[in-house]
């Protein structure tokens, strides 16, 4: 069955009334990315206007799921045929997976402008911001956060953290891999005390922040280290910071990268040159709650300057791909003993 | 669907017998497109699997843990909920003036559709550390820990959900019983016991085992839930595991075992369910008779008034407390509110699609149980069981394996535009048929013996017999089905999360996008709009099928 079949017998079988709008119109450029990045307060309608304004007789589309990972599933399920020209969202630790399976191309963008805080070369995936796993905690509970992971596992037991879990999470396994860096093969023992402090694992983050955290549950919860700049920036309040440990954060880069398969390449190509360029990168600081990629001077809001800058540290995605299963598992003999 | 005096040996001119036979028709033309959908999806999934192994589900001893946990929080969760609501929902039938008991009502129609952020938002407020009940709770027991984290808050979470839906079903069935048995209670002077014998019990018992098979394929496959309150990865049930094994590991073989796993216990429990009860009662109430009305019972005397206060006080202890928790967070998410564009085109978006989904699963409903109807009243009981079945069949199957086999089944287009839309409401529509089965087989099976042989006498079939027979009684439970259908599909964002939208999002997704980027506040506003609105629907729908004296003949 072609596509215009299927769609329209979808559309009678549900009888929507409204025609149905096949993505394959000319010089539509479809863009994959997730439900936040396309909410009205998100990035994505500035950034469609921004694009749609300098391309001139284009239109930018975006299809919105749930997170990184399930981009990734979908990259997968849809093969050569995805109806995807970009792909936006995938971070560091689904780099490795997503380019094992040989869909997308080269982005050819001069990587010159990034301030990331590590190198990058990579010829396919281009970073657009990035941030840095942290405990953000509520200053008014707790005065004096601890300032280290060796702080946080010695604490007094009441002291109790909300996570979230590795096997659903893109912050949960952002904290196994955190505390594998650092604690290499004693990570199962720092689990083990880590786990006194747990008050609970949730499958995902808006779980953890929204139900627990924001209702006093825990002082502490995992996030990012500059959530502290959306409620400094939009609630204009100081009480929630992230807290800074002497072993480094963990580094979050989320990134774009086309597809092989683009009916447009011209087109993706122009949209990741794009990018790189203050008109995209604006919309990222209160937008996505992230820091920008490149330097964006003056425009970047002055609350950023008031977040911890702690050292980052990763794996390589090759790391993460292959030793992904391993350390999910010793984590799972850990905290389920 | 009773046409069953198509009597044997009278030959009937051919159009007839076609007439006669429409439940059937529509009952199979149902079948097939539910367990096409199902099993087409699973085994799109399965084609793709490489090896399953059978085995690894008790050799492997993560598995095991999680298989075990999973059945062992349903089945508790199963039993408390149904345990508390029996109490509640015969104390409800007694009392049928107090003040406050509409809004009780409502809010039980209410509970289901709280998508689970929200619930776990209302609950963590009220049961949480922090939470309201916390001084009660220390003094109580002297302990700061708490109760919500654990096997305890699970069970929690999942009572207050069920209880409610299961305790209104429990009293439509309990308010179908005749006036005339009624009366006969009065006048024999029955008390408790004998009303508890003779009227109440067998009423309950009819739908307990469907009830209960509905409650734990509902725990069973419980996700946000599980895992916020669980405490950590020791509670992990099948869904997670599924999850994992589909988006993060690939492992498409594992994720069709788990779905497989899951479809067996729930289906076989279904079957279990469905082989019980048996066929309502045949002299069920004329339903136009106002309901037990005028006859004073005697057991709403004495000790009773005690015991009824107390359970009601327990259900609205239960479920009011969060409610009102989400409302007052989402008082203040309201000015925020009203400056977002997206709100209303999501708000219409949404009640579109309910409405198509809410059409669907009533449709599809009343076609299943009249083809069951048909098949059962000719003693085919297996066949007949098999299309009954058949309408719990999408909701057993996890959300996410059937989102991926319709999408490995539709390829290579799929998720922009409207087509996603359309599937989802497909999916919804699907979903909704356990609840709408439940509530539409009493008022459809029990159509009173001498009307039907009147009927037929008079060859009253086909649709004439539907609009002028069955709908007069249909409409009220109709109303209630398709609006606790249209629920469902409004608080929905599992299935539309699978396949993905363009920017235009609905109640749900905007409340995510919302909670994705710190907007909480925002959030719980949202979800007051989606309460309020589902609140509207139940009113909406209640008095568009009031009873309006039509039929003065009754």
């Amino acid at each position: 069955m072609n596509a215009k079949a299927t769609c329209t017998l979808l559309s009678l079988a549900a009888g929507m009334s409204s025609a149905c709008v096949m993505a394959d119109e000319p010089r539509t450029l479809t863009v994959y990315t997730y439900d936040s990045f396309v909410a009205e307060w998100g990035p994505g309608p500035g950034i469609k206007e921004a694009f749609e304004a300098r391309c001139g007789d284009c239109r930018l589309e975006f299809v919105a799921l749930s997170g990184g990972v399930d981009l990734l599933q979908r990259l997968r399920l849809e093969g050569g045929s995805s109806a995807a020209d970009v792909v936006l969202g995938l971070d560091m630790n689904l780099m490795a997976e997503a380019r094992a399976l040989d869909l997308l191309a080269p982005h050819q963008v001069d990587l010159s402008p990034l301030t990331l805080p590590v190198d990058w070369e990579d010829p396919i995936f281009l970073p657009y911001d990035w941030g840095q796993f942290a405990f953000v905690y509520d200053s008014e509970v707790l005065p004096d956060p601890p300032g280290s992971f060796a702080e946080l596992l010695d604490a007094p037991d009441d002291l109790k953290v909300i996570i979230q879990d590795p096997r659903t999470s893109v912050t949960g396994l952002g904290l196994l891999l955190w505390m594998k860096r650092v604690y290499g093969d004693e990570a199962p023992a720092a689990w083990e005390k880590l786990n006194d402090h747990v008050l609970t694992v949730t499958g995902g983050w808006s779980q953890a922040y929204f139900s627990l955290f924001m209702n006093g549950e825990a002082p502490m919860v995992l996030s990012y280290s500059t959530s502290p700049a959306y409620h400094m920036a939009v609630e204009e309040t100081e009480r929630y910071q992230a807290a800074e440990f002497g072993e480094g954060h963990y580094l979050q880069v989320e990134t774009a990268a086309m597809l092989e398969s683009s009916e447009h390449p011209a087109l993706a190509r122009d949209f990741l040159d794009f990018v790189l360029t203050p008109g995209f990168q604006r919309h990222i600081p209160l937008g996505n709650v992230m820091y920008p990629a490149i330097d964006i001077g003056e425009e970047r809001p002055a609350v950023f300057d008031r977040l911890i800058e702690p050292e980052s540290v990763t794996f390589t995605p090759e790391e993460v791909q292959a030793n992904r299963r391993e350390w999910i598992r010793e984590w799972l003999n850990a905290s389920t003993r | 669907m009773a046409s069953e005096a198509l009597t044997a040996g009278k030959a009937s001119p051919h159009g007839r017998r076609r007439l006669t036979q429409l439940p059937l028709w529509a009952g199979l033309t149902a079948l097939a497109a539910l367990v096409g959908l199902g099993l087409g999806s699973l085994g799109a999934l399965l084609v793709q699997a490489p090896g399953i192994s059978m085995a690894s589900l008790w050799q492997e001893p993560y598995l095991a843990g999680v298989l075990r946990f999973s059945l062992w929080q349903a089945s508790l969760s199963t039993l408390v909920s149904l345990g508390l609501a029996i109490p509640v929902a015969v104390a409800l039938a007694r009392r049928r003036r107090f003040a406050g008991r509409r809004l009780l009502l409502r809010a039980m129609e209410l509970s289901l559709v709280v998508p689970s952020l929200i619930a776990l938002f209302g609950l963590v407020a009220v049961h949480g550390r922090q939470g309201w009940a916390a001084p009660l709770w220390e003094a109580l027991t002297g302990s700061q820990e708490g109760y919500l984290y654990g096997l305890s808050g699970i069970v929690l979470a999942h009572v207050f959900y069920n209880l409610p839906l299961a305790a209104r079903l429990l009293l439509q069935e309990l308010e179908r019983a005749p006036a005339a048995h009624w009366r006969l209670a009065a006048q024999l002077g029955l008390k408790r016991r004998g009303i508890w014998r003779t009227l109440e019990w067998p009423a309950l018992k009819r739908l307990l085992p469907r009830l209960a098979a509905l409650v734990f394929t509902l725990c069973f496959t419980s996700f946000a839930i599980v895992m916020t309150l669980g405490g950590g990865p020791a509670s992990t049930t099948l869904e997670v595991a599924l999850y994992q094994a589909l988006k993060f590991d690939n492992d498409l073989a594992l994720a069709a075992l788990l779905a497989l796993t899951q479809l067996t216990i729930c289906l076989g429990l279904w079957g279990l369910a469905l082989s019980q009860g048996g066929a309502p009662s045949l002299a069920v109430g004329d339903g136009s008779a106002p309901l037990g009305g005028r006859w004073q019972r005697r057991d709403a005397l004495g000790i009773s008034r005690l015991t009824d206060t107390f359970w009601l006080l327990g259900l609205a202890l239960l479920l009011l407390p969060p409610l009102v928790a989400v409302v007052v967070a989402g008082l203040g998410g309201l000015a925020d509110l009203a400056h977002q564009a997206s709100l209303w085109p999501a708000l219409w978006r949404s009640l579109v699609m309910a409405a198509g989904a809410g059409g669907l699963a009533l449709t599809l409903g009343i076609a299943l149980i009249a083809g069951h109807g048909w098949l059962a009243a000719r003693g085919k009981r297996l066949a007949a069981g098999l299309m009954e079945g058949s309408g719990q069949l999408i909701l057993v199957l996890p959300a996410l394996v059937l989102g991926t086999g319709l999408f490995l089944l539709l390829r290579p287009r799929l998720g922009g535009g409207w087509q996603g839309y359309g599937l989802v409401v497909l999916v919804n529509g699907f979903m909704a048929l356990p609840f709408v089965m439940q509530v539409l087989r009493g008022a459809l099976l029990g159509l009173p013996m001498a009307q039907r042989r009147l009927a037929d006498q008079l060859d009253i079939q086909g649709v004439t017999r539907f609009r002028w027979l069955l709908w007069p009684r249909l409409r009220r439970p109709a109303a209630l089905a398709m609006a606790y259908a249209m629920t469902l599909s409004l608080g929905d964002f599992s299935v539309i999360a699978l396949f993905g939208s363009p920017s235009a999002p609905t109640l749900p997704m905007l409340l995510y996008q919302q909670l994705g980027s710190y907007r909480w506040q925002t959030a719980a506003a949202t979800a007051l709009i989606l309460l309020a609105t589902v609140a509207a629907l139940f009113v909406l729908l209640g008095w568009l099928t009031r009873r309006l004296p039509r039929y003065p003949l009754r």
